[in-house]
């Protein structure tokens, strides 16, 4: 559970189970992502309390000097293929990215888990989205997954599992896989599941420190409906105002004035993200009339970046980086937007009010972000 | 079995919608009933409107957003005694189911109007419309979840089935 849901989970775990144990304390983690580090009295007491569960308890809890609570889940190793993991954020669906059903949920689910071990769980159909093709220089799996949701639309997984396939799917790597994944939410989808390769069997191993067994879907499983996806000649793509599904070409709203534009989030904030970006701003500076703020996933990406130079560049571009976290996926954060203000986000939802009143949120690939803060419209990645 | 008024939504109301991402850091129950359905086009008018024992009918994919369960405590919290829609998003009927907020599938709710008066059994998935004189048929949740509702939720229901 995380700060955002977990004092109420304590709050019901304690009115209907107090003095228990947690089922197995090995397997309950708290994670502090939402408002890190705290931002307001409330928000203060709200991580005391669950800092006083995990001590009372004797389990672990990621502090706000962690980062994205699924992220630090795969970094530290405690989620491998086939595992079911439950957690309070809608989108624990990217653990899809390594095999794993996560499967978000509210605080008396979690209390109910965290006590029992076991939960109902209505078994969801399956659709199968089958992505083949050689993505362009500049088009990415954001730009995969925007196009998926503007054929699935946002009620079109509803209640169902997504397997994605095809080979342009088969070659991703764990960043990319992740930012597939973590859009099933906006499809309504229960679970994202991408069959593990090599890379990704290592990478587990790697953290995990175990060997674990690779299941792979029955070749003769039944889909409820399957998609059938060319990226070949696929180009930028970018969701408007005010759905996620409500997707078009860059090129189309090219030219539209932003505010503010944000790279980081549980879709988009780990370092091949970041490269990205950087790689487009590197030895420039953003327009003077832009706030470019930049917000690694997890302490780990930071570092990363530290190494390979990308915050000299950010911060030489006049970009804003601040510490690892969910950012602006949601109001409260600090970069919160004006009533008519514009912003381009890399996150996975621009819903009405989602970042402040009146505020309009465009949704796009780290690539199309770095080239919008540059030039101060919406723009292809392809012409700068 | 419920009777009230209707309060229709359309599709896609999404949890910002029930309850404004700002008032997340609240966990009193009585606060957070406070901004029910604050986001939609009711505004914070609604809970001044909104009597006990009202319903919501919307469309497809209510609850639809982030997992928060704010959003049914809200809504339970002003009084609502039942939601029926086309479909709901997952995570907020497992909530609703949860917390022992009864719901209901119906396929046609665009037939239903606002301030019509229903009589709702939850069980069976009968509605008849006092104010038109018309009978619905709705599609009521699975039997363990009729028997996680009863209980009055599912904290309860774990409690007692040790």
């Amino acid at each position: 559970m995380r700060d955002f849901g977990g004092p109420n989970v304590v709050q019901e775990y304690r009115r209907y189970f107090n003095g228990h144990d947690v089922f197995d304390k090995e397997k309950v983690v708290i994670t502090f992502d939402l408002h890190v580090p705290a931002r307001d009295e409330k928000v203060a007491s709200n991580q005391k309390c669950l800092r006083d569960f995990a001590n009372e308890q004797g389990m672990k809890l990621f502090d706000v000097n962690t980062g994205i609570g699924q992220h630090i889940l795969l970094e530290n190793g405690l989620v491998k293929p086939w595992d079911i993991v439950v957690g309070t954020d809608s989108h624990m669906n990217l653990l899809g990215a390594v095999g794993a059903a996560g499967f978000g949920m509210g605080t008396t689910d979690i209390a109910g888990a965290m006590y029992k071990g076991r939960l109902w769980i209505r078994v969801p159909g399956t659709i199968k989205i089958i992505v083949k093709g050689k993505l362009k220089k500049h088009v990415t799996a954001k730009d995969v997954i925007l196009h998926v949701l503007k054929t699935v639309k946002t009620a079109g997984a509803l209640n169902r599992a997504i397997e994605f396939s095809g080979d342009t799917v088969e070659l991703m790597s764990l960043t990319e896989r992740i930012t597939m994944a973590s859009m099933v939410t906006e499809m309504s989808g229960d679970v994202g599941f991408i069959v593990p390769d090599e890379n990704i069997v290592d990478f587990v191993k790697s953290r995990t420190g175990n060997d674990f067994e690779l299941i792979e879907p029955d070749v003769d499983a039944e889909y409820e409906q399957i998609f059938n996806l060319s990226v070949n000649d696929l180009v930028p793509q970018i969701a408007c105002p005010h759905s996620p599904d409500n997707v078009k070409d860059v090129k189309q709203v090219a030219g539209t004035k932003v505010d503010q534009v944000f790279i980081g989030s549980c879709t988009n904030g780990r370092f091949e993200d970041l490269r990205v970006a950087a790689e487009i701003i590197k030895g420039k500076r953003i327009n003077n009339n832009i706030r470019l703020i930049i917000v690694p996933a997890t302490t780990e990406v930071a570092k990363q970046a530290l190494k390979a130079g990308l915050y000299e560049i950010f911060l030489g571009s006049g970009a804003v980086v601040t510490n690892p976290g969910c950012a602006l996926c949601t109001t409260g954060h600090p970069g919160i937007l004006a009533p008519g203000e514009v912003m381009l986000s890399t996150s996975n939802r621009n819903f009405i009010g989602k970042l402040g009143k009146g505020a309009e949120v465009y949704l796009s690939s780290p690539a199309t972000a770095a080239a919008t803060a540059l030039i101060g419209v919406i723009t292809d990645p392809r012409e700068v | 079995m419920v009777r009230g008024r209707v309060w229709c939504f359309g599709n896609d109301i999404d949890t910002d919608q029930i309850y404004p991402g700002k008032y997340l850091p609240l966990t009193d129950k009585k606060e957070i009933a406070r901004h029910a359905m604050e986001g939609t086009k009711e505004g914070s008018e609604f809970i001044k409107k909104v009597k006990p024992g009202d319903i919501i009918v919307a469309g497809t994919n209510f609850g639809c957003g982030s997992s928060r369960e704010h959003a049914p405590v809200a809504i339970r919290g002003i009084g609502i005694s039942i939601i029926i829609a086309k479909s709901f998003a997952r995570i907020f009927h497992r909530n609703a189911v949860n917390i022992g907020l009864p719901i209901l599938m119906l396929e046609n709710t665009e037939d239903i109007e606002q301030g019509e008066v229903l009589e709702v059994n939850w069980e069976s998935g009968e509605i008849r419309s006092i104010t038109h004189k018309k009978n619905y048929k709705g599609k009521s949740v699975s039997m363990l979840e009729q028997k996680i509702m009863k209980a009055g939720g599912l904290l309860e229901y774990l409690k007692h089935a040790e």
